[in-house]
């Protein structure tokens, strides 16, 4: 769907849900009142959007108590409390779906062997993190998953050999974090020429070690034989929807039902292409809570538009914004 | 305590030495306002008053003004002469680590009446601290010998074992920098007759008579506004005696009113100078005032810019204490100025004051009986620091009283 179609789409039924919260959450529906959001909203940038840093302080859903069929997490740093995301079924349901169809872009019809480039210890833990959140979400859309990492967090040479035997003449699904990737993966020596790569997590520290997009996909085509790299970006906060790097890697798409606003952070305009600014991030899929319109706290800018592989934006992250921080009275020795 | 680790001592600029070679070299031998501290103090804001140095950090400008002969004159001869006075000996002072300027106030007035001191600056101290060391060793230069002696200026990284023993070997501990600061520093006892002079989170409001702000002449207002925006600005309004609520009092009509014009001056006052945020303070404000909004605090958020915030309180009781980001103001009416009585906490510092007399403001004072509100200054006073502050005559705080009776 071009950016045109798509918006005029996305328009419809994000404004609709913006009503559907509006009634359906009382906190949600005070904020728009405070600051006059009112419909009709022509475009996608006139929606009225939340900072994503509420989910961390205040409780947010638009479904019954008893209708909460799951709560998510957010890793959250240290001394922050992390975003709570509440799901009823249908919400729960539509995201694995969602995130499917997103991926079926690149990973095809069937399941995929699986490599993982983590250890196993990661998703056994009880209080799972994240990453092991992550790890166990991207598990289902593979099969004969195998750990690159041993429970030790080495890396096991021979699982990796013994599942290229099985698997290394055909196509197979490779899924780490980023920098997982960077540091495993490049040094394994190994043949991964008909794997896809599927990565996520972030570029802050490749980025400490001036590593770029360009680099890491340079580095793995000429080590690995890896070509097929497709970076993602998404946050638990519109879980289900991905914005999927396209095959030559020119920048990040947007699912059909999903799309991206560059805010300019003085005029809160939106941004014109190749311009950065705030990304704020839209998706139909938050129906049990009101995360359908988020500024985020990240830079971002738009390559281009429906002038890529993929029809729609095409956009890249450029890092995270810092926190505020103010000059107060208090703090003598917090963060000495 | 692992490694013996060792203090920087960043004025008298001399390097690293472990803590107890930093108390067994300090001397004494001051006297209460003695005249060779005194004369070190002036040298020292005079310097600070250079236009140059004024002009690119205002704060200082107000530090050198604190620290003119005559003021120190006023702080030595204020005192009571029925007992006779004398230093409290070692002075350990924790400033805050963001607010670059409060140390050298603390410091100042203990050197003042005499004591030994030993200041702890943050690492992560900022330029104005830089600049302030600078200009204290250009004044060192023409001082007595005396004043290296007896005082010091010293940073250290995280060590529990370095407060410790700094801690039990003063007279007078003194500590600005909120509850958790003030907290971690009780962990480390003080020797059994010495004591804490702490300053704990606070937290400051502005109360303005909306009749006699719409009866102001108009450079009046504009007098108001600039003082308004240097008392919350200056310090992204996060020091504890800026303003965060401004609470309008009088008739609904006359309030709604002087809110609007007041909001238009001070919006002009910020363009004009030109104070503006960035893009994290601008998120940060929309988070705190969303946030305010989803509690039901908050009835109505407004933006002018990124710099200027202001928020309608759903109830005068839903006043925020805390920090919502630089230029967020909350705004709520009240029927009159004993209607604050009961929304005062022990936490409110400054009540920073427009329209209204003295003898009004004192029975507001007796009323709240002690509650809060240890400070009513004028719209434009509320970073200027008071030789009396949080409640407490800081001279006095900083000697003993020696009773002689033949």
């Amino acid at each position: 769907m071009g950016e045109a179609e798509r918006e005029v789409a996305l328009v419809r039924e994000l404004a609709a849900l913006t009503e559907r919260h509006r009634q359906a959450c009382p906190p949600y529906r005070r904020i728009l009142d405070a600051i006059g959001a009112e419909p009709p909203y022509a475009r996608l940038a006139d929606l009225p959007w939340l900072p994503v840093r509420l989910f961390k302080t205040h409780e947010l859903r638009s479904v019954r108590e008893d209708q909460v069929f799951r709560v998510l997490t957010s890793s959250g740093t240290t001394g922050q409390r992390p975003s709570r995301v509440y799901l009823d079924r249908e919400a729960a349901a539509a995201q694995p779906r969602m995130l499917a169809a997103t991926l079926r872009e690149v990973l095809g019809e069937r399941r995929l062997p699986m490599l993982v480039v983590d250890t196993r210890s990661v998703v056994r833990d009880p209080t799972l993190s994240a990453r092991g959140a992550g790890v166990l979400g991207m598990m289902n859309f593979g099969r004969d998953h195998t750990f690159v990492l041993d429970e030790q967090g080495r890396v096991d040479a021979e699982a990796v050999k013994g599942f290229l035997a099985r698997h290394g003449g055909g196509r197979f699904l490779v899924f780490g974090f980023t920098f997982m990737v960077w540091q495993h993966l490049l040094g394994l020596g190994a043949d991964l020429s008909q794997g896809v790569l599927v990565h996520s997590g972030g570029w802050k520290r490749l980025a400490e070690q001036a590593v770029g997009n360009a680099e890491f996909r340079g580095r793995l085509a000429a080590e690995c034989g890896l070509t097929r790299v497709h970076n993602f970006y998404g946050m638990v906060e519109q879980i289900g929807t991905i914005f999927l790097e396209g095959p030559d890697g020119d920048g990040l798409y947007c699912p059909d039902f999903a799309d991206v606003v560059i805010r300019d952070p003085e005029t809160w305009q939106e941004a014109p292409t190749g311009e950065p600014g705030l990304i704020e991030v839209v998706s139909t899929l938050p129906t049990s809570y009101p995360g359908h319109v988020l500024l985020t706290e990240d830079l971002g800018v738009v390559r281009g538009v429906d002038d890529g592989c993929w029809p729609g934006k095409r956009f890249e992250v450029l890092g995270r914004l810092p926190r505020a921080e103010a000059r107060g009275c208090s703090d003598t020795m917090g963060r000495a | 305590m692992l490694d013996d680790p060792k203090l920087d001592v960043r004025f008298p600029a001399t390097g690293h030495v472990p803590v107890d070679g930093l108390l067994g070299e300090l001397g004494g031998g001051l006297d209460v306002g003695d005249e060779r501290v005194r004369e070190f103090l002036a040298a020292f804001g005079r310097r600070l008053l250079r236009p140059a140095l004024a002009r690119r950090h205002p704060e200082l400008g107000s530090l050198g003004f604190f620290l003119r002969p005559s003021e120190l004159a006023r702080t030595v001869e204020g005192l009571g002469t029925e007992h006779v006075r004398v230093p409290r000996g070692l002075v350990f002072h924790i400033p805050p680590a963001n607010v670059d300027t409060v140390f050298v106030y603390s410091w100042a007035l203990s050197a003042l009446m005499g004591n030994r001191n030993v200041v702890r600056l943050s690492p992560r101290s900022g330029a104005v601290a830089e600049v302030i060391l600078e200009t204290l060793h250009e004044a060192l230069t023409g001082a007595d010998p005396v004043i290296a002696a007896t005082q010091r200026i010293v940073s250290y990284g995280r060590s529990d074992g370095i407060t410790a023993a700094l801690s039990a070997a003063c007279d007078l501990r003194v500590v600005w920098g909120g509850d958790v600061t003030v907290g971690e520093l009780r962990r480390h006892p003080l020797a059994p007759h010495a004591r804490d002079l702490v300053f704990p989170d606070r937290s400051s409001f502005a109360v303005v008579r909306a009749a006699a702000w719409l009866c102001a002449p108009r450079a009046a207002r504009v007098t108001v506004a600039e003082g308004f925006v240097t008392d919350t600005y200056w310090f992204d309004q996060a020091a504890c005696s800026s303003p965060r609520t401004v609470f309008w009092v009088g008739a609904e009509g006359d309030c709604d009113a002087a809110r609007a014009d007041f909001c238009e001056h001070v919006a002009r006052v910020v363009a004009v100078r030109g104070w503006g945020v960035d893009a994290a303070m601008a998120v940060e404000k929309r988070v705190s005032t969303y946030g305010l909004a989803a509690d039901g605090l908050a009835e109505s958020v407004e933006f002018r810019g990124n710099a200027l915030a202001n928020v309608t309180l759903a109830a005068a009781a839903a006043a925020p204490r805390r920090w919502l980001g630089a230029g967020t103001f909350a705004h709520a009416r009240l029927g009159s100025l004993a209607e604050l009585v009961p929304l005062v906490e022990r936490r409110d510092q400054t009540m920073t004051h427009f329209g209204f007399g003295g003898d009004e403001l004192r029975e507001l004072a007796r009323g709240l009986a002690g509650r809060g509100v240890d400070r009513m200054v004028p719209v434009g006073s509320a970073l200027s620091f008071h030789r009396v502050w949080d409640g407490f005559d800081l001279p006095a705080e900083f000697t003993r009283l020696v009773t002689v009776i033949r």
